[in-house]
């Protein structure tokens, strides 16, 4: 096997050769605790500064607002639980086509008591703001929506459901894991309280990520040490990572328009290569509305993961939309929140695109989908076969 | 990769896949709580299973775990096709992962419910 295409960019990204050499002296010269007073110290605290102003910048809102985090999941957990603890009781609501980080959370905090609205989405994986507002309650706490979803690339309609929360004074948190760095991102225009991003999904390093919290937003702390990010999250700080993280999105800031166009050119190659060799494929998501870089395909009667280890040994690297685990296969829970049937769902395969995806890479892939897909179905007892 | 070179040759390359015309028994098998599907057809003379077709829905292992089987135990007695055992398909893999062990027990269950229902014919 020599040729490797990587079309699995919503899950992790190469870290930017920039923000390598950006982070590397922090691993070796500039390894003080930023929490010190002394030289060592005070040197890493500039690089943190550093770090904390360019993500504000990115977001356009003010430093002191920006938690570092070890992760998306964490910034999603300390963002609702956050959120619902500081008040104790109340009525949260999400969607049903949320990332597990924040389902989970708020299913664990449903557990403990709370009581719990999951918003539906349509065809395409969109939610709709007014159901939103129909399922707000004088009790409500907190609404978290993300922002885009990580399978299917719908972006939602956060303007719309942030005006409503404004209106009815609801603190809104948005996992924005999948769309920061990669879209503008006005929080103010947008109406949000708090919002969950990650490094690693934008040529950031992994381990690394954060949370804005709008001024004045009453939230508890979910980790519990130092006073570490105003008290807000315990922990010594992943100074390389949190530099990373900087200096990622400062980059993104720069490239993110140009390659949003060129990804956005190279997915729709992608479908109309595939739709035009390959029957009974669907695009799923958004037509409109969706991430620039990926592509959600559903192949009927075919089980995804049998694609992607097939892809896999031609050195294509693309994400299966059901998984089989101990021998438990479901289909991903967004396709079906978006009522997409089980023959369709069970062939989904998600390829996200990124900044070193070349059109030869596409066109490699699609000359491989179509003989793979064929042979899949031959041996299928049902469908095509 | 997780899987043997042998598992991955009969994923690839899958002997034996598609229907058979006027079967002398037909079976399937499937996995509780996991989508996968096989169905293996077999024509038998003089109580021998002279040829083995199958159909299969599933993941790789499953693919590759019924096309092994409707090699390995061609020519068989039907006999002992009732009662065969997947861990012999596992082991003509060369292996599974521990969560892909129902991939041979699917295949098997088939291939036992096929040679059972061509003896419940004869009977």
């Amino acid at each position: 096997m020599s040729r490797r295409v990587y079309l699995d960019h919503n899950a992790s990204t190469p870290v930017h050769p920039e923000v390598v050499a950006e982070m590397l002296p922090y691993f070796t010269e500039l390894y003080g605790n930023p929490s010190s007073i002394h030289a060592f110290g005070r040197e890493a605290r500039d690089g943190m500064d550093l770090a904390r102003e360019r993500v504000a910048r990115f977001l356009k809102v003010s430093p002191p607002e920006i938690v570092f985090t070890s992760g998306g999941t964490e910034s999603d957990n300390f963002a609702v639980k956050g959120l619902a603890w500081a008040r104790g009781k109340g009525h949260l609501i999400t969607s049903q086509v949320e990332h597990h980080a924040v389902l989970r959370t708020c299913r664990a905090l449903e557990a403990q008591g709370f009581d719990l609205t999951c918003v539906g989405v349509d065809e395409f994986g969109m939610v709709d703001p007014d159901e939103v507002r129909r399922a707000i309650r004088p009790d409500t706490i907190a609404i978290s929506i993300m922002h885009a979803n990580s399978e299917v690339g719908t972006i939602q309609p956060i303007a719309a459901i942030g005006r409503i929360a404004r209106e009815h004074d609801v603190p809104f948190h948005v996992d924005a894991v999948q769309t920061f760095g990669k879209l503008p991102l006005d929080v103010d225009a947008l109406g949000i309280d708090a919002l969950s991003f990650s490094a690693h999904k934008i040529y950031g390093p992994k381990g690394v990520a954060g949370l804005f919290v709008r001024k004045g937003t009453k939230m508890v702390a979910v980790q519990h040490g130092g006073e570490h990010e105003r008290r807000r999250r315990a922990g010594t700080e992943n100074l390389p990572g949190i530099v990373g993280l900087g200096k990622a999105v400062a980059v993104r800031a720069r490239d993110m328009q140009a390659e949003a166009e060129r990804v956005g050119a190279l997915r729709d190659r992608l479908w109309q290569g595939v739709s035009a060799r390959v029957p009974e494929v669907r695009l799923s998501g958004h037509p409109t509305q969706r991430l620039p870089g990926t592509a959600s395909l559903l192949f009927r009667h075919v089980e995804s993961e049998s694609i992607v280890l097939g892809l896999d040994l031609k050195g294509i690297g693309v994400s299966a939309g059901s998984a089989c685990t101990s021998g438990n296969v479901e289909p991903s829970h967004v396709l079906v929140a978006m009522g997409i049937s089980v023959d369709w769902a069970m062939g989904a395969v998600r390829c996200s695109l990124g900044r070193s995806t070349t059109a030869e890479d596409i066109d490699y892939v699609v000359e491989c989908v179509e003989p793979l897909v064929r042979k899949l179905r031959q041996a299928m007892p049902v469908g095509a076969a | 990769m997780r899987y043997s070179p042998t598992l991955v040759d009969h994923f690839l390359n899958p002997r034996n896949a598609g229907i058979m015309r006027e079967p002398d028994g037909v079976g399937e098998d499937e996995y509780a709580g996991c989508g996968d599907l096989t169905r293996f057809f077999l024509r038998v003379r003089d109580g021998r299973a002279v040829e083995i077709r199958f159909q299969t829905y599933g993941c790789g292992p499953t693919i590759a775990a019924a096309s092994m089987a409707s090699e390995l135990y061609r020519g068989r007695l039907v006999g002992e096709l009732c009662a065969l055992d997947a861990a012999e398909i596992e082991q003509a893999l060369d292996g599974l992962p521990q969560d892909r062990r129902h991939a041979a027990d699917v295949a098997a269950g088939a291939l036992r419910a096929a040679a059972a229902q061509y003896q419940a014919r004869q009977a």
